[in-house]
């Protein structure tokens, strides 16, 4: 890595980071800016980060598995100590100090307050270059002045006044807008398109007929739309090629069979969730600008790289005349890793010769963008004597989890993951079967990991009530890892679980370690007499390792919380033949301010000593397990399937003859 | 179509197709893109607006129906470099992740800060019910309108959201 690859300090004394990952509402602009105003030792106000612009940063593969912070405060905070360490040797040349007499104070390097010179002074002719090592010298922990300090975001102002601009905000000179014909069917083809009426219409500025795109440019939005609803289309049904199930074990112990057969009490149970959206608030949109002297791709993307790739191979382009330039996002959770609405607005632009902002309805975002899969959870397991668990068998049944599609060498991480539990069990085998689906299916948050955690953790909490062990204790008999023990413990602690509640109150526990964060929560609920469920608290405690900003992690946390409640009570993507029914805010409902908890309270504890570690996901992984746990707490009754509707509620809390 | 409107205290004339919404002829022909598209029938507070002191969602008022109505967009809330309090208490709290909806929801805590000096926690939720927030900064929202509502009554006036 060289320096000039990541910081540059300009003649002015600010300073330019760059990072291949992508600002979605995580908080890593933020942060970014945090670690390099700590190493380089300036005001963070001077700190301005450049994220996913493929002209200026270095190559990134992506930004998901909540790893932006993990993996980019190790280089930028070697890249900032290895500036702020050329700076001093140039100043001690300057000033004809010797470099160890010599400290920086807010951009500025001196021997005491006489003669200080500012690092802006130091660059004007030759700016920083150079091969950071690999060992350079990070600031010692009392010189922090940034790390671990709580900040608000660095985008703050602009977000409160109006002036952050999104990727539709985009206002280029000659932006026209475009509108997609959509298929009656996902992936029809058109065979024959009629343009006669839409070409007269008002504002239209061409009809677009290139491969599987049909769409319309015109002048403003709502006349593309009308024209693209007026274009007469023959369509040809899609063939169905499904692809064989894959089957990927991810565990496979000996003896498991024979274990279980000869186990003291044995359970078994069957876990449900539906597909879900990933119910942006913003519809995905781009703005492309095809020319002959180079294409620019005003996006929101997952992989800057990836876009320009599949922007310049559809285009026909060499992938270096295309420039992607991400914008402001509404935050995707993984929806914007399809370059689908890009390669829309590339093909129209490239027709029309104009800039195009395709922006797509409420509707098409609902019924055309990728979804959750669905996932059935099948296990067993088997108990010795002394109630620990000696045998475990768990059979994962759902869909692709990524964009790119099955990929058997990355199934395990993708749509297996967390399948594994954190448990000490002697005997496991955990298979993945990713099973073909009518509905288009990709990235959201975590993954798999939300699912196959709602399982085990509910599961983990039916076999201590089945064994007559309490919940918690009974989970802490099988976990070695002191961080996560500590986690558990501490939420425990902070909740006062196990205080006896009112009628039809409850609270519910479930934990995780997701890509290295440590997780533990605690839900409350309270049931309306008719199996409505409202959560009324939840508290959290995470491990993230070095923690650069707490307030950012809280958020991020408790958005993950209350994201992750709203799936767990509300919502389910209804479909029929690979159609989506559910296509509007009225009949997919999320949470909304009304059914807000009273309170998230999410405590911060990372082990200083850890690496950092992310965020932006693992609070959302175990809070749907917290929930069923509590609703069984309230009330005896085990809803294995998610949503927890009041009908569920209501059929599981009534009494089974024996 | 020609139409006079009044946006954050000024007359702007444009000359939109009959069928723009105010949300369209905001960003298109004022390029006032604070106000944000979310789902163009009103269930979601993303393009809420200020319309003679109610929120409104700018996507359902065809543009001739603003004529004769005073506009506040978020854009029209800070006062001469100074933020609205309800702008100041969403910084300090940091009731936002992608910020996508914070437009919004400032617009309907401002509409409804200049109608109730004072309101509950249960009043906030109510009025902020019509916006979605995807990312789940709603606990942080109420507590900003809360933290808002204080200071106004610690400063004894009246947020403008008119002027």
């Amino acid at each position: 890595m060289n320096v000039e690859e990541r910081i540059r300090v300009e003649p002015d004394g600010s300073v330019t980071v760059f990072s291949g990952k992508i600002e979605f509402g995580q908080g890593i602009r933020t942060a970014f800016a945090q670690l390099v105003a700590n190493e380089l030792d300036v005001p963070i106000e001077s700190v301005r980060v450049v994220l996913g612009d493929t002209a200026r940063v270095p190559f990134d593969f992506g930004t998901f598995g909540s790893h932006s912070v993990e993996q980019e405060a190790p280089a930028l905070r070697r890249a900032a100590a290895f500036a702020r360490r050329t700076l001093i040797t140039r100043a001690a040349a300057r000033l004809g100090i010797p470099a160890s007499r010599l400290d920086t104070r807010d951009g500025t390097i001196g021997d005491g307050d006489d003669r200080r010179v500012g690092y802006g002074d130091l660059v004007r002719e030759t700016p920083l270059q150079g091969a950071v090592p690999e060992d350079e010298p990070l600031l010692p922990r009392e010189r922090w002045r940034h790390i671990g300090t709580p900040r608000s975001r660095v985008e703050a102002l602009d977000i409160v006044t109006g002036r952050a601009r999104y990727v539709a905000d985009v206002r280029i000179a000659g932006l026209a807008r475009g509108a997609i014909a959509r298929p009656p069917m996902r992936g029809a083809r058109a065979t024959r398109v009629d343009d006669r009426t839409a070409l007269g219409m008002p504002g239209v500025i061409a009809v677009v007929h290139d491969g599987e795109v049909v769409g319309v440019v015109a002048d403003r939005e709502e006349q593309a739309r009308a024209a693209a609803d007026a274009l007469d289309i023959d369509w040809e049904s899609p063939r169905r090629d499904e692809p064989p199930t894959q089957v990927v074990p991810l565990r496979e112990d000996d003896g498991v069979d024979e274990v279980l057969a000869s186990a003291a009490l044995t359970r078994s149970a069957t876990y449900t969730l539906p597909s879900i959206a990933n119910g942006s608030i913003g519809p995905s949109a781009a703005v492309v600008d095809v020319r002959s002297d180079g294409t620019t791709v005003y996006a929101a993307t997952h992989r800057p790289f990836g876009l320009r790739d599949a922007v310049a191979g559809r285009l026909g382009l060499p992938p270096e005349s295309v420039r992607v330039s991400p914008q402001m996002s509404s935050g995707t959770y993984g929806r914007s890793s399809a370059p689908d609405v890009s390669v829309e607005a590339a093909v129209l632009s490239k027709h029309a010769r104009r800039p195009v902002l395709v922006q797509w309805s409420r509707a098409e975002e609902f019924a055309y963008s990728p979804s959750r899969p669905e996932a059935v959870l099948e296990v067993t397991a088997g108990l010795a004597a002394d109630g620990r668990i000696v045998a475990w068998r768990y059979d994962e049944h759902t869909n692709v989890h990524t964009a790119a599609g099955p990929d058997p060498r990355v199934a395990a991480l993708t749509s297996g993951r967390n399948a594994v539990p954190p448990y000490t069990i002697a005997h496991a085998s955990v298979v993945l079967h990713v099973e073909p689906t009518p509905l288009r299916t990709a990235n959201f948050r975590s993954l798999a990991a939300a699912e196959n955690v709602f399982a085990i953790e509910s599961f983990v909490d039916e076999l201590a009530h089945a064994s007559h062990q309490d919940p918690l204790a009974f989970r802490l008999r099988h976990v070695a890892d002191a961080r996560l023990r500590r986690v558990m413990e501490r939420v425990a602690e902070v909740s006062g679980y196990g205080t006896t509640l009112g009628e039809r109150r409850g609270r519910g526990f479930a934990c995780t370690l997701y890509h290295g964060t440590y997780v533990a929560q605690v839900a409350e609920v309270a049931l309306s007499p008719s199996g409505d469920v409202r959560v009324l608290r939840v508290w959290c405690v995470v491990d993230p390792g070095l923690v650069v900003n707490p307030d950012g992690v809280r958020n991020q946390v408790e958005g993950g919380i209350q994201q992750s409640a709203s799936w767990t009570l509300l919502e389910e993507l209804r479909h029929k033949e690979g159609r989506v029914a559910t296509t509007s805010w009225d009949t997919y409902p999320i949470a909304t301010f009304r059914d807000a908890p009273e309170s998230i309270a999410v405590l911060v504890e990372g082990d200083a000593s850890a690496p950092s570690t992310g965020v932006g996901e693992p609070g959302a992984v175990p809070t749907s397990a917290a929930i069923a746990n509590a609703v069984f707490a309230a009330c005896g009754a085990r809803v294995r399937d998610v949503p927890l509707t009041r009908e569920r509620v209501r059929k599981a809390a009534q009494p089974v003859a024996s | 179509m020609r139409l006079v409107l009044s946006i954050n205290g000024s007359k702007r004339e444009v000359d939109p197709p009959p069928s723009a919404s105010l949300l369209g002829v905001l960003r298109d022909d004022l390029g006032l893109c604070g106000t944000r598209f979310g789902c163009g029938s009103g269930q979601c507070g993303a393009c809420y607006v200020i319309a003679d002191g109610r929120a409104v969602a700018s996507c359902l008022m065809p543009a001739r129906q603003a004529v004769d109505r005073e506009i506040t967009t978020i854009e029209g809330l800070a006062h001469d470099g100074a933020l609205h309090p309800v702008q100041e208490a969403f910084v300090a709290e940091d009731a936002m992740q992608c910020g996508y909806c914070t437009s919004g929801m400032i617009i309907s805590a401002a509409a409804l800060l200049g109608r109730d000096g004072a309101p509950d926690e249960a009043t906030i939720r109510d009025a902020l019910a019509g916006n979605l927030c995807r990312c789940g900064v709603y606990g942080r929202a109420i507590r900003a309108v809360l933290r808002a509502a204080q200071v106004r009554g610690g400063r004894g006036e009246a947020p403008a959201i008119t002027r």
